[in-house]
């Protein structure tokens, strides 16, 4: 089975903007992928006119929040200036029993990467990397945070619409859905570093594919 | 008031792809069947999607049968423990009700598969056009065609254009390719509901949903029979986004959406819609004061409101009215945090809990109540009126039992399994609803009464109920002081409260023969001579007040002995100056329930004026 990959817009937040910014997306994702009996619930997000959809699950709510906490925390331990989350959807597959102990498999049919660039609190006004304070008059900072924010909506809603084209232009690989399954099952993962990320995936697809389970789980 | 123009045009052609004749029977009848099934409930399921997100005051983020009772946070919009309903099940995605969409989509129900269009209009709201639900559509048209701009057109169509495959493959492939078809349909479902909420015009129907006042702009959906596309020039100005089609068993499915940026739309505020509810209040005679009244939410200590609330408040508002009923003006603050707390209090009022409490004795003169009851007539924003800070709905609860109790004859134990919030929740609403029953009845029967409305105040929002379901209590200003059962020491107080109104009643027994003028000047003297009250609000919320037995001084307890003195009288007036008394007399409850807090138990059995439980 094909994996198909997409790889989204990279966006710009501040470190209080990740949980939102990750919620939307991821839940977003999810929802699509949700494919048994659900009642969406429409969620506004605070620091943007946005409105999100989630599929309604606890599991998957609670799931992504505490992942969403560990990458927070992973952040603030490695103030990268990039960073990339890994959103996988998989097919649990069962295997002959062999000298593997572990006869479980995932098969990985769909990988998401959120790319984001998390700007340092003391930011510069490129935002693009972290400098020290500079003296800037309060109204040029709102002003310039206000543009940011609003740069980072329109981009956040791009990457909304990359989401809904991609789950439009790629069906065939979904699997079928099953019953009593409400949601696809997934896992979320933030790679040490992101010039490794891409390759320990690829990797990791083709372990998955040529059938190691254990050393994929 | 918004405007709904929804016809349905979903037909079934009769050359369809699924006809009998081009199929073989045994197997394609069935797999033909369940394609065209599929494809409708499609169309069924994406107008649904559509209309919900487009249809302001109807959608599920207000309020829907699995939302009558608010959510704490305004955007959730789903219970997971809503029964499933069979339309639901379609698609996997279980959506709130829209009446629109299952109104249009069922009359379409023999209908071919024709486009289904989905015109999403903004249209200018005419200030003073009359009802326009009795004009035609032409007329309609004529009314508004300056004024309306279509935002979004939504096309939802079947292809069957494309080479219709033999159906000569077996029944199981045949059935694998409904099962991948209907996952691609699901997808695309998936992703409607996504982009819905994406495109601008969702910006403007949240405005609409969210705000408490009439908007310049309505939005409306509209299906309608004869599309007219869209000129060079419009469809230049609107962006075009087009969902990947689904592959049929004999065609495709094809969604898209033609959609125009907003940024040049505001919804400007008009009229606020508050003073409307306020105009319903039957029966009130501060019809006219009510309509200066601003609009919900309401602000503390706006004078307006506070007249409003005093019109329907308690014995504090006595202390202050010393003008007629109809131009009852604010008072400086005695009740300030009363009001405040009666301000507070409404917004609460009108939700699904309140529609219930209505119901249960829809009190003529309790602000809530018209209030409640014109949101519940009109569905305009009726959650979203009051500030969104007003969250609990436990107050909601509270006046309808409150209610009861106060009319009820015999006290109930007092129920402590709320803190101090409850209490002073239920005690707030009592003073909130306690004019209802004032006005019901001539009486203020506040020694029976007052205990048990200590105790609902004390109690949990469900004792309240389970009290209310119960009895039926008398009018808590009825000068007939009967009995006190209420074991509570708070309604030994309220004895005491009852007791000074008694002697009132027993030694001026001609007081009601009075002439109105000396109630009020009644009236006004004891408004005058009621400063206690105000120092204790200004010290401290009822509440705390309630709750704080060592707070209030005896002053208070005189004064609000004073205050029911003059209050228990002139009560079969049904005059203006019956309903100074009903003011007087809440104030003057108030004063007492005040006077208990601090006095506690010990003021129970001490006061000469205790009326002896029987």
């Amino acid at each position: 089975m094909n994996c198909e990959a997409c790889h989204l817009k990279e966006l710009e937040v501040e470190s209080f903007e990740i949980r939102e910014v990750l919620r939307c997306i991821l839940h977003t994702i999810v929802f699509h992928r949700a494919l048994g009996l659900i009642r969406p619930k429409d969620i506004d997000l605070e620091l943007f006119d946005i409105t999100y959809v989630q599929c309604g699950e606890i599991e998957v709510e609670k799931k992504i929040d505490d992942k969403i906490e560990q990458f927070i925390t992973w952040i603030d331990k490695h103030p990268n200036k990039k960073s990339q989350i890994c959103l996988s959807f998989y097919e649990v597959k069962t295997k002959q029993p062999s000298w593997f102990t572990n006869k479980i498999e995932r098969l990985y049919w769909e990988q998401w990467f959120i790319n984001l660039n998390v700007l340092q609190p003391t930011k510069s006004p490129t935002g693009k990397s972290q400098h020290s304070k500079l003296v800037m008059d309060p109204g040029e900072e709102s002003e310039e945070r206000s543009s940011r924010r609003t740069l980072l909506e329109q981009s956040l809603q791009e990457v909304l619409f990359q989401i809904i084209k991609f789950v439009n232009e790629k069906k065939d690989h979904v699997p079928p859905i099953n019953d009593g399954v409400i949601y696809c099952p997934f896992e979320i993962t933030f790679p040490s570093s992101s010039d490794s990320t891409f390759g320990m995936d690829m990797i990791k697809r083709m372990l998955h594919s040529g059938g190691h389970p254990s050393m994929l789980s | 008031m918004l405007k709904m123009i929804l016809k349905s045009l979903v037909l079934i052609p009769r050359n369809s792809v699924f006809s009998p004749k081009k199929m073989n029977r045994s197997s394609s009848n069935s797999e033909g069947a369940k394609a065209e099934q599929i494809i409708f409930e499609f169309f069924a399921k994406s107008l649904h999607i559509i209309l919900e997100s487009r249809t302001p005051f109807m959608s599920s983020r207000n309020f829907s049968g699995d939302q009558m009772i608010c959510s704490p946070s305004p955007s959730s919009s789903s219970s997971s423990s809503s029964s499933v309903r069979p339309r639901d099940k379609w698609f996997n995605l279980a959506l709130r009700e829209c009446p629109a969409a299952l109104e249009s989509f069922d009359i379409g129900r023999r209908s071919s598969l024709e486009p289904l269009v989905v015109d999403v209009v903004l249209v200018a709201r005419q200030p003073f056009v009359g009802d326009q639900m009795s004009l035609s559509d032409q007329d309609e048209l004529a009314c508004e065609t300056k004024n309306e701009q279509v935002i979004e057109r939504w096309l939802v169509q079947y292809d069957n254009r494309k080479v219709r495959e033999a159906s000569a493959s077996r029944s199981s492939s045949s059935n694998s390719k409904l099962q991948v078809m209907y996952k691609k349909a699901t997808l695309l479902l998936r992703s409607l509901f996504v982009m819905v909420r994406l495109l601008p015009a969702y910006k403007i129907f949240r405005a609409l949903n969210s705000s408490g006042q009439i908007c310049k702009f309505k939005l409306v959906p509209k299906v309608p029979t004869i599309v007219e596309p869209f000129t060079r020039r419009e469809e230049a100005e609107m962006q075009k986004f087009a969902f990947a089609p689904v592959d049929t068993v004999c065609g495709r499915l094809c969604m898209s959406v033609l959609y125009r940026s907003l940024s040049d739309v505001s919804c400007e505020h008009s009229a606020p819609v508050s003073p409307t509810f306020i105009t319903d209040y039957v029966g009130s005679p501060l019809a006219d004061p009510l309509k200066r009244f601003p609009s919900l939410p309401l602000s503390y200590g706006s004078p307006p409101l506070l007249a409003f609330q005093r019109r329907h408040s308690w014995s504090f508002d006595r202390f202050k009215a010393s003008s007629p009923p109809p131009s009852v003006s604010c008072s400086p603050s005695p009740t300030r945090s009363d009001s405040q707390a009666l301000v507070r209090r409404l917004p609460d009022i009108p939700t699904g809990r309140r529609k219930d409490e209505e119901r249960d004795f829809s009190p003529p003169c309790s602000p809530s109540g018209p209030v409640s009851r014109g949101i519940t007539r009109t569905e305009s924003a009726p959650v979203r009126i009051p500030a969104p800070s007003f969250e609990s709905k436990q107050n909601l609860v509270a006046p309808s039992p409150r209610l009861k109790l106060l009319r009820q004859a015999s006290l109930k134990p007092v129920r402590n399994s709320g803190g101090a919030v409850e209490s002073g929740a239920g005690l707030e609403k009592l003073f909130l609803y306690g004019r209802e029953e004032f006005r019901r009845s001539s009486r203020v029967r506040l020694s029976t009464n007052s205990s048990p409305r200590i105790s609902f105040s004390r109690s949990s929002s469900r004792s309240y109920q389970e009290d209310f379901d119960d009895n039926d209590f008398p009018c808590p200003f009825d000068v007939e002081y009967d009995e006190i059962t209420d074991p509570s020491s708070r309604s030994g107080s309220f004895d005491q409260r009852g007791d000074i109104h008694e002697p009132p009643l027993e030694s001026s027994g001609s007081y009601p023969k009075k002439s109105q003028d000396a109630a009020v000047g009644a009236l006004v003297n004891m408004l005058k001579k009621a400063p206690p009250l105000r120092q204790d609000v200004s010290e401290t919320s009822i509440p705390e007040i309630y709750w704080n037995n060592n707070k209030k001084p005896a002053g208070a307890h005189d004064v609000a002995a004073a205050s029911m003195t003059a209050s228990g009288i002139a009560l079969a007036a049904k005059t203006t100056a019956d309903a100074l008394e009903e003011l007087r007399s809440y104030k003057e409850m108030k004063n007492v329930l005040l006077s208990q807090s601090t006095m506690g138990s010990s003021s129970v059995t001490t006061s000469p004026f205790a009326v002896s439980g029987s």
